[in-house]
């Protein structure tokens, strides 16, 4: 694990300094000192990176077969791995819905669906709660902390 | 100002109910989030900084500062009962407490963890007194480079102490420097990775990263694996701790609380290391040694005493420096910055009056504590059957909520999206989340002052070594590195 986390961080660090720097960092052209440049610090981060990267790959390889913390395990790791890209689309879901739908509503599917997700054994407890909990935080944010909630095109509350 | 001007100035701030109230709530909050297995101190903590936005700056900062004490404490409660630390930091309470719980005797275990918590806590809080303004004065003559020095110091003890590995609690504090880097650039105002986005020319905003680091891997993790929370609740028993046991554990809990101060005062170390400290140091120095690790009282109370010793020091260089000493001070400061107050030594000139209601709510809280952590202990069963799997979707909810409040932009409800994807991913290959989340939120300073520092030298780098405070954190951190490498080294050879 962590010759891959190593090999990880150098190819990040390697993106980094070939191409996220040079195309994603503007520097005026009059700067005359390098150290004073917006691209000294990514430079130098994106630097240590790869050497940080370069210890865990050397180390790493030095400890294979053994000394890697280990992740606690599963009994479905297939399942685990749908769970998980099901929460990844739940999430983009409610990023791209929320100024449609609203905060509120947008909460409570998120709620229900989550709760699925985990497979809740008090399924109506869910049900209220995915009701009361949204609606409760929207009274608090939009009335006592006068937040502006994203009240959607569709339902608008008081 | 005078000091009995300046304790007149706090008292006038939180002399009030709002003010205790909010102390209370926070204490309140604290121990069942602590108490909850998967919520921690440190996700409770940085839940009820949204709620505290339209709150008076001081009310705001206490309930924050009681949800941290009160977290600390909490997670003492499912240790003991059902062998589940609710923060890491009660990880060595277990080692006795648990013992205790199967022999019938959790309320005893409980009731001297609280005894025990209270008084550390209270020693803390003389101790962040006596300090800060001390530190404070001394560090009004830091400059640039000193600056720089010193946070180049804590990040390294941070990334070194965080985790299981120097090397990844490094690359976790290179990440956050990194990601500290998104935004216009601090002297020119030109684009660093803003893709041309206006969302992200401020940078990212640091309350939807924490969030998105410390509670959205919670409930990711609840999916990835729905039933790996289950655990047995052990009764309270009938026998509770007495006043003559608290005496015989009375050594063992000072001794911790000094370690708790001591190591707390440190950034970066934390609770999880005084407990463990502060309770192997209690079974060298017992008569009972051969009794530890089997259900001793003296253990539970060395291990709370480290742990809780350190809620208030970690405030030390907080309120001094404006150097976040763990993860939660780290999301205390967020708090700080979202009501316009910068800690550091200019907040001892400039906000004296805040400075000293803290002090003053904090010699409360140790007290609201006492009376909240008892009810607590009587009332853990219902907080423990509250389901997680309605909890984690609730965190969700909140979380969204959270994170739109601090600038009213969804955009930030999918930066925490995403920082919760991250937070998941490090936490699958054990890189500590602390040194990321402080090096994003101290990257800015480190890197303003170093530039300061070139500024005033005309780009000179013997200006980072320009006098005897320089060297000092400059020394320090060379040893830091040293010590942690070798240990390390020493650990791997070990287990080889």
């Amino acid at each position: 694990m962590q010759v891959q986390l190593g090999i990880g961080a150098i190819i990040g660090a390697l993106f980094l300094i070939l191409y996220a720097i040079p195309y994603w960092v503007s520097s005026p052209s009059n700067v005359r000192n390098i150290v004073l440049s917006p691209l000294f610090w990514p430079y130098i981060l994106g630097g240590l990176t790869a050497l940080i990267g370069l210890a865990l790959v050397l180390t790493g390889r030095q400890r294979l077969g053994g000394g890697d913390p280990v992740n606690e395990p599963i009994d479905d790791p297939r399942q685990g791995m749908m769970r998980l890209a099901a929460m990844a689309v739940l999430m983009m879901a409610t990023f791209w819905v929320m100024p449609w739908l609203g905060m509120v509503w947008t909460s409570m599917l998120a709620f229900v669906a989550l709760a699925f997700l985990v497979k809740t054994r008090h399924p109506a407890t869910a049900f209220i709660c995915a009701i009361v909990v949204p609606l409760v935080l929207y009274a608090f944010f939009a009335h006592v902390a006068s937040v502006a909630i994203p009240q959607g095109e569709l339902v608008r509350l008081p | 100002m005078s000091l009995i001007d300046s304790v007149m100035a706090g008292l006038a701030l939180v002399g009030n109910w709002e003010a205790f109230l909010s102390l209370a709530i926070g204490v309140v909050i604290g121990v069942v989030g602590g108490a909850i297995p998967g919520i921690s101190a440190t996700m409770a903590v940085a839940l009820a900084l949204p709620f505290t936005f339209p709150m008076q700056p001081i009310n705001g900062i206490l309930l924050l500062l009681g949800v941290y004490k009160g977290g600390i404490f909490g997670g003492s409660i499912p240790a003991i009962l059902i062998k589940t630390p609710g923060t890491p930091a009660s990880s060595a309470t277990i080692l006795d407490g648990h013992p205790m719980a199967e022999r019938g005797e959790a309320g005893r275990a409980l009731g001297m963890a609280l005894w025990a918590s209270c008084t550390a806590d209270f020693v803390s809080n003389l101790a962040l007194i006596f300090f800060a303004g001390f530190l404070a004065s001394f560090a009004l003559s830091f400059g640039p480079p000193e600056f720089f020095a010193l946070i180049l110091f804590s990040l390294t003890i941070i990334a070194g102490v965080s985790g299981e590995s120097l090397l990844r609690g490094a690359l976790s504090a290179l990440l956050g420097l990194l990601l500290a880097t998104i935004g216009l650039d601090l002297v020119y105002g030109t684009n660093r990775f803003t893709f041309g986005d206006p969302n992200l020319m401020g940078g990212l905003n640091f309350i939807a990263v924490l969030i998105g680091l410390f509670a959205i891997p919670e409930v990711i993790n609840m999916v990835w694996h729905p039933t790996g929370h289950m655990g047995k609740v052990q009764k309270l028993g009938s026998k509770w701790v007495t006043f003559a046991e608290y005496k015989r554990c009375f050594r063992s809990i000072i001794r911790g609380s000094f370690i708790g101060v001591f190591l707390g005062s440190i950034p970066g170390i934390g609770a999880a290391p005084a407990a463990f400290l502060s309770y192997s140091e209690a079974r060298r120095k017992s008569p009972n040694k051969a009794n530890f690790g089997k259900g001793e009282i003296e253990g539970v109370a060395a291990s709370e005493a480290g742990n809780n010793g350190v809620a208030g020091a970690t405030l030390i260089p907080l309120l001094a420096l404006g150097v976040p000493g763990d993860v939660i001070t780290a999301i205390i400061i967020g708090a700080f910055m979202v009501h316009g107050l910068q800690p550091g030594p200019m907040m001892f000139v400039l906000n004296v009056d805040i400075i000293y209601g803290l002090f003053i709510g904090l010699i409360l809280s140790s007290g609201i504590l006492f009376v909240v952590g008892g009810l607590a202990i009587r009332g853990f069963r219902p907080v423990a059957d509250i389901p997680k799997r309605i909890l984690m979707p609730m965190v969700l909810v909140l979380c969204i909520y959270g994170v739109f409040a601090v600038n009213n932009n969804i955009f930030d409800v999918g930066v925490m999206f995403v920082m919760g994807w991250v937070g998941f991913v490090m936490s699958r290959y054990h890189i500590p989340a602390a040194p990321f989340l402080i090096a994003f939120i101290l990257g800015p300073l480190l890197e303003d002052n170093f530039r300061q520092s070139m500024l005033m030298s005309g780009g000179s780098p013997d200006i980072l070594l320009r006098g005897p405070i320089t060297w000092f954190f400059w020394t320090l951190t060379v040893i830091a590195i040293v010590a942690i490498t070798r240990g390390t080294m020493r650990a791997a050879q070990s287990e080889g």
